[in-house]
C-alpha cells in the first residue's frame, strides 16, 4: 500500500463516514459527561433535555455528512485497498438513507418523551446503525459487507429491545437477535463458499473473474450455492417472504419509533447492496438468482396483502404492508434491467415518503384520559375510530397516505407501482406483473378499511353524550414532517422528473 | 345546492370532495394521453369513495362504498397492464400517435379485453353491474346525481375514445359479445326494476338499462348508432340526474325511499308531481324529449347491422315504459298515504331553480337536437372511416 495513495484518495473518500463515526463518538462522550447518576424526578427532566440535545446534534451531524457526501471529491472510486467503493448509486442510496434517518429522528421526538425513553444512547445507536448501513452500501468486498451488516444489525438488535421495562420490547429484541444472528451466519457461510470456490473476496476481482465465465473452468454450481446463501441472508434482513416470520413480531414489540426506523432505513441499504451483488457482480448467475427472487417477490406480495387483511393492530398491519412493499421492490430487482433498477430506486424513495408519513401520524396521535394523566398511544386499528371528527386534518393526511400506499392515482404511490410494473412487462415477466396488480387490489382493502374506520361508521349513537377521546396536540417536528411528506405525495404527479433523473443516474452506475 | 338542508356535518369535506371530483372528471374528458386518462379515470375513485361512505344515509353505505371501490379498481388494473404493454410497443402514450399505430389482431384482442374489463365495470354492463344499485342507493343525493350523470359516462367515453379507434379489428371481432351483453342488460335490468321497492334502486337499474342501449349504439359502428349513443349518454345524464333529484326532494322531506310510503303526491305536491312526470316521460323516451332522439338513432344504427338485436332492444323500450309509468303511478297518483305521512311540502324555490336547467335542456335536446349533433358529425364520421379502413 502506497502511503501517498492513502492520503490522496482514501482519506478524502472515507471522509463522510469518518466524520459520522467521530460525531457518534463525540456525542457518546458528550452524553456520558452530562448524564446524572441518579434517576430522581429532577433528573428525568435533565435526561430528557439531554436526549433532545443529543437528538438535534445527531440531526446536525447527519446534515453535515450529507454535505460532505454531496461534495465528495471523486465520482467513482474504489479505495481502502478496494474494500469500499463510491459511485453514483452509493451516493444516491446514502443520501436517501440519511434523509430518511433525519425523518425518523423528527417523528420520534414526542413519542420518546411520552414513553419516557430518556436515555440518549437511543440516538447514538441510530447513528451507529446508519453508519453501518452507509458502509454496507459502499462495501466492495465480502468481508467489509459482513462487518457492515454486523455493525448495523447489532445496533438494531439493541434498539429493538430499548424499552427495557416492557416484555414486548425485550421479546422483540431477543427474537430479532436470534434470527439476525442466524442470518448473519448464513451470510458468512455463503461468503466462505464463494471465497473457497473463487479464491477472492473482493467484488472487483469477482467481477473480473465471473464475467464471460463460460470458458474459464470455474466451479459454477459451487459459486451459485454461495450466492444463494448470501441472497437468502440478505432477504432475511429485508423481511422478504419466505424469510419474513420475524418481522411482524419484532415490528410490533419494538417501540414504535424504532419500528419506523426498521421499516424505513435498513431496506434502502440492503436493497442497494442486493442490487450491486445481483446486477453487477453476479450478473452471469442471473438464472439462479432470478428464480429465487421471483419466488420471493411473489410470495412477499401475496403474504403482505392477504395476511394483512386479518390484522387488528396497527404495527402488525404496517409490518405486513412493509413485507408487501418489499415484494414489489423485488420485482424491480428481478427484471435485471436498467429500467428495473431505476424503478426499484423510485419505489424505494416513494415508499420512504409514505412510510414516514404513516409512522409520523401513528407516533403523533396520543390519547389522553384526563388532563394530568398518562397519554396512551394507538395500538389497535379501532383506536383510530372517528378520527375524522376529532382531528380532521390529521385524518385527511392519513387518508392521502393510505390511498398512496394502495397505489391509487394521482398520488405518488401509483407512479411507483406503474414504474415497477412497466419494468416487469418490459422484461416480459407478465405473470409477475399480473400477480402484482391483483395483490395490489387485495392489499388496498386493508388500507381503505383504515379510512373507513376513520370516516364512516358515524351512527346516531355517537351523539355528544358518548365519551370523546382527547388527542394530544401534535408536536411541531412531527407535524412538519407529516405535512412535508403529504405535500410530496400530492405534488409528485406534477413534477416527477427530478426523482427520475436522479435514480437514472444512480442506476447507470451499475452498468458502466 | 341539493345538499343544502341535508348535509349537516363535515360540510367543508363535502365541498372539497365534490370539487376535487369535478376537477378530476373535467380532466378525464380533456386529456389526449392514455396514461393521464388512466390516472384521472382512477382518481375519481378517491372522492367518490369518501362521498358515498361519509355522506350516505344508512349502514349499508360502507358495503356499497367498498363494492364501488373494489369492483372499479379490479377492473382498472387490467387496463393498467394493457397501457404498459402499449407503451412498450409504441414508445409513447400520446393518443394522436396511438391512433396511427396498428397492432396485430391477436394483440388487439388481448388489449381490447383488458380495456373492456375496466370500461365494462364503469359503464356498467351486466354481469359486473352489481355495484351500481348499491352505490346509487347509499350515496347522498348529490353523489347519486354525479355518479349517474357523469361517472357512468366515463366508461362510454373510454370505449369511444380509446377502445374503438385503437383496436378496430378486435372491436369488430367482439361486437357480438357486446351486443349480447347489452341486450341482456337492457331486458334483465328492466325486468328487475319491476320488482324493486326502493325508489333510487329503480332509477339505478334503469340507468343500467339505458347504458346498455348506449353500448349497443357505440358498437353498431355507423354514424347514426354512435351519434345516438353519444346523445343518449348526454340525455341520460340529464334525465337520470333529474330523477335522482326528484327522489332527493322526497327523501329530504320524509326520510324514506320505499315506495309503499308514498302515494298520491300529485294532490299535495302538484309542481313536484308535474316535474316528476316530465322526467319520467324523459326516462321512457317520449318523443319530444332527448332520450327519444338518442334511442331512435341507436335503434336505427343497430338495425343496419343486426335486426334481431334491434327487435330485442326495442322490447326494452316497452319494458322501460312499464316500470317508469308504474313507478310514477304508485308515487304520484292514487290515494294519499296518510297513515305514514301527514305533512307534505311542495318544492321550494331553491329546488325549482335546480330543476329548471334540466327541464330546459331535455326539451332543447328533444326538439332541436341538431345543436348537439352538429359538432359531433365530423369526429364521428372520421372515426367510422378510420375503422372501415
Amino acid at each position: 500500500m502506497n502511503f501517498t495513495q492513502l492520503f490522496e484518495n482514501d482519506i478524502l473518500s472515507i471522509f463522510p463516514e469518518t466524520f459520522l463515526s467521530i460525531a457518534i463518538l463525540a456525542l457518546l462522550v458528550f452524553g456520558v459527561i452530562y448524564t446524572k447518576q441518579s434517576k430522581t424526578e429532577n433528573n428525568h427532566a435533565n435526561s430528557l433535555s439531554l436526549m433532545n440535545t443529543v437528538a438535534w446534534l445527531c440531526i446536525l451531524s447527519i446534515f453535515l455528512t450529507i454535505l460532505l457526501l454531496i461534495n465528495q471529491p471523486f465520482a467513482n472510486i474504489t479505495f481502502l485497498q478496494n474494500l469500499l467503493v463510491k459511485d453514483s448509486l452509493t451516493l444516491f442510496v446514502k443520501i436517501t438513507m440519511l434523509l430518511s434517518c433525519v425523518g425518523c429522528f423528527l417523528i420520534s421526538f414526542n413519542y420518546l418523551k411520552e414513553e419516557k425513553i430518556d436515555s440518549f444512547e437511543y440516538n447514538v445507536l441510530i447513528l451507529l446503525a446508519t453508519l453501518g448501513m452507509m458502509l454496507l452500501v459502499s462495501s466492495y468486498d465480502l468481508i467489509s459487507m459482513y462487518l457492515a451488516i454486523e455493525l448495523q444489525s447489532l445496533s438494531l438488535y439493541v434498539l429493538a429491545a430499548f424499552q427495557r421495562n416492557t416484555e414486548q420490547s425485550t421479546e422483540a429484541g431477543l427474537k430479532y437477535f436470534l434470527l439476525g444472528a442466524f442470518s448473519s451466519g448464513i451470510l458468512l457461510f455463503g461468503c466462505s463458499l464463494i471465497y473457497g470456490f473463487t479464491g477472492s473476496t473482493n467484488f472487483g476481482e469477482l467481477l473480473k473473474l465471473l464475467s464471460n465465465v463460460s470458458d474459464k473452468g470455474l466451479p459454477m454450481s459451487g459459486i451459485a450455492i454461495g450466492l444463494i446463501f448470501i441472497i437468502t441472508a440478505l432477504l432475511f434482513k429485508l423481511a422478504a417472504a419466505p424469510f419474513h416470520m420475524w418481522a411482524p413480531d419484532v415490528y410490533e414489540g419494538a417501540p414504535t419509533s424504532v419500528t419506523a426506523f426498521f421499516v424505513i432505513v435498513p431496506k434502502i441499504a440492503v436493497m442497494g447492496l442486493l442490487a450491486r451483488i445481483c446486477l453487477q457482480i453476479f450478473a452471469e448467475f442471473s438464472a439462479e438468482w432470478q428464480d429465487i427472487l421471483i419466488f420471493s417477490a411473489a410470495l412477499s406480495m401475496l403474504i403482505g396483502s392477504i395476511t394483512g387483511l386479518y390484522q387488528n393492530r396497527i404495527k402488525r398491519l404496517l409490518a405486513y404492508s412493509a413485507i408487501g412493499h418489499v415484494g414489489y421492490i423485488l420485482i424491480g430487482l428481478v427484471t435485471g434491467s436498467l429500467l428495473g433498477l431505476q424503478a426499484l430506486l423510485v419505489y424505494l424513495v416513494i415508499y420512504i415518503i409514505m412510510s414516514l408519513n404513516m409512522f409520523g401520524i401513528i407516533l403523533a396521535l396520543r390519547k389522553t384520559k384526563h388532563p394530568s394523566g398518562q397519554s396512551k398511544a394507538i395500538t389497535f386499528l379501532n383506536d383510530l375510530k372517528q378520527l375524522a371528527y376529532h382531528q380532521p386534518l390529521t385524518a385527511v393526511m392519513l387518508t392521502l397516505s393510505l390511498f398512496s400506499m394502495a397505489g391509487i392515482p394521482p398520488l405518488a404511490g401509483f407512479y411507483s407501482k406503474w414504474y415497477i410494473f412497466s419494468a416487469a412487462i418490459n422484461a416480459q415477466l407478465y405473470a409477475l406483473a399480473l400477480l402484482g396488480v391483483l395483490t395490489s387490489v387485495i392489499g388496498s382493502v386493508y388500507y381503505i378499511r383504515i379510512i373507513r374506520i376513520m370516516y364512516f361508521d358515524r351512527t346516531i349513537q355517537d351523539s355528544p353524550n358518548t365519551i370523546q377521546p382527547i388527542y394530544q396536540p401534535i408536536a411541531f417536528e412531527s407535524s412538519f414532517l407529516i405535512s412535508l411528506t403529504t405535500f410530496l405525495l400530492l405534488v409528485f404527479s406534477l413534477y416527477p422528473s427530478p426523482l427520475f433523473l436522479m435514480t437514472h443516474k444512480a442506476a447507470l452506475a451499475l452498468c458502466f | 345546492m341539493v345538499g343544502w338542508e341535508s348535509i349537516q356535518v363535515k360540510l367543508k369535506e363535502y365541498m372539497v370532495a365534490f370539487l376535487i371530483l369535478e376537477a378530476l372528471v373535467i380532466q378525464v374528458f380533456c386529456v389526449m394521453d392514455l396514461l393521464l386518462f388512466y390516472i384521472f379515470f382512477e382518481g375519481v375513485l378517491i372522492p367518490m369513495f369518501l362521498i358515498i361512505g361519509i355522506f350516505g344515509s344508512r349502514e349499508r353505505k360502507i358495503h356499497a362504498a367498498y363494492q364501488f371501490f373494489l369492483y372499479t379498481l379490479l377492473g382498472s388494473v387490467f387496463m393498467l397492464l394493457a397501457i404498459i404493454v402499449i407503451y412498450f410497443e409504441v414508445g409513447t402514450t400520446d393518443l394522436s400517435v396511438l391512433l396511427t399505430t396498428s397492432f396485430s389482431p391477436e394483440k388487439q384482442k388481448i388489449l381490447w379485453i383488458a380495456f373492456f374489463a375496466s370500461f365494462a365495470v364503469k359503464i356498467p354492463m351486466v354481469p359486473v353491474h352489481i355495484w351500481l344499485p348499491e352505490a346509487h342507493v347509499e350515496a347522498p343525493t348529490a353523489g347519486s346525481v354525479i355518479l349517474a350523470g357523469i361517472l357512468l359516462k366515463l366508461g362510454g367515453y373510454g370505449f369511444l375514445r380509446f377502445s374503438i379507434p385503437m383496436f378496430p379489428d378486435a372491436t369488430v371481432y367482439f361486437t357480438p359479445l357486446v351486443y349480447t351483453m347489452s341486450v341482456i342488460a337492457v331486458i334483465y335490468t328492466s325486468l328487475t326494476t319491476l320488482r324493486q321497492i326502493d325508489l333510487k334502486k329503480i332509477i339505478a337499474y334503469s340507468s343500467v338499462a339505458h347504458m346498455g342501449f348506449v353500448t349497443l349504439g357505440l358498437f353498431s359502428l355507423n354514424v347514426q348508432g354512435i351519434e345516438g349513443a353519444i346523445l343518449l349518454m348526454l340525455s341520460h345524464g340529464l334525465v337520470a340526474s333529474a330523477l335522482f333529484l326528484c327522489v332527493g326532494v322526497l327523501y329530504d322531506r320524509h326520510h324514506t325511499r320505499l315506495i309503499k310510503y308514498y302515494g298520491g303526491v300529485a294532490q299535495t305536491m302538484p309542481i313536484f308531481a308535474s316535474l316528476f312526470l316530465f322526467f319520467i316521460l324523459g326516462n321512457l323516451s317520449l318523443p319530444g324529449t332527448s332520450s327519444f332522439i338518442g334511442e331512435f338513432l341507436v335503434l336505427t344504427g343497430i338495425f343496419q347491422s343486426n335486426t334481431t338485436i334491434t327487435f330485442l332492444a326495442s322490447t326494452g323500450i316497452i319494458l322501460g315504459a312499464a316500470y317508469s309509468i308504474w313507478l310514477y303511478n304508485r308515487v304520484a297518483f292514487g290515494p294519499l298515504t296518510t297513515e305514514y305521512i301527514q305533512i307534505y311540502t311542495d318544492i321550494t324555490r331553491r329546488e325549482l331553480y335546480i330543476f329548471s336547467p334540466f327541464v330546459f335542456l331535455i326539451l332543447l335536446m328533444g326538439i332541436y337536437p341538431e345543436i348537439f349533433l352538429n359538432p359531433m358529425h365530423s369526429s364521428v364520421t372520421h372515426l367510422i372511416e378510420s375503422i372501415q379502413a
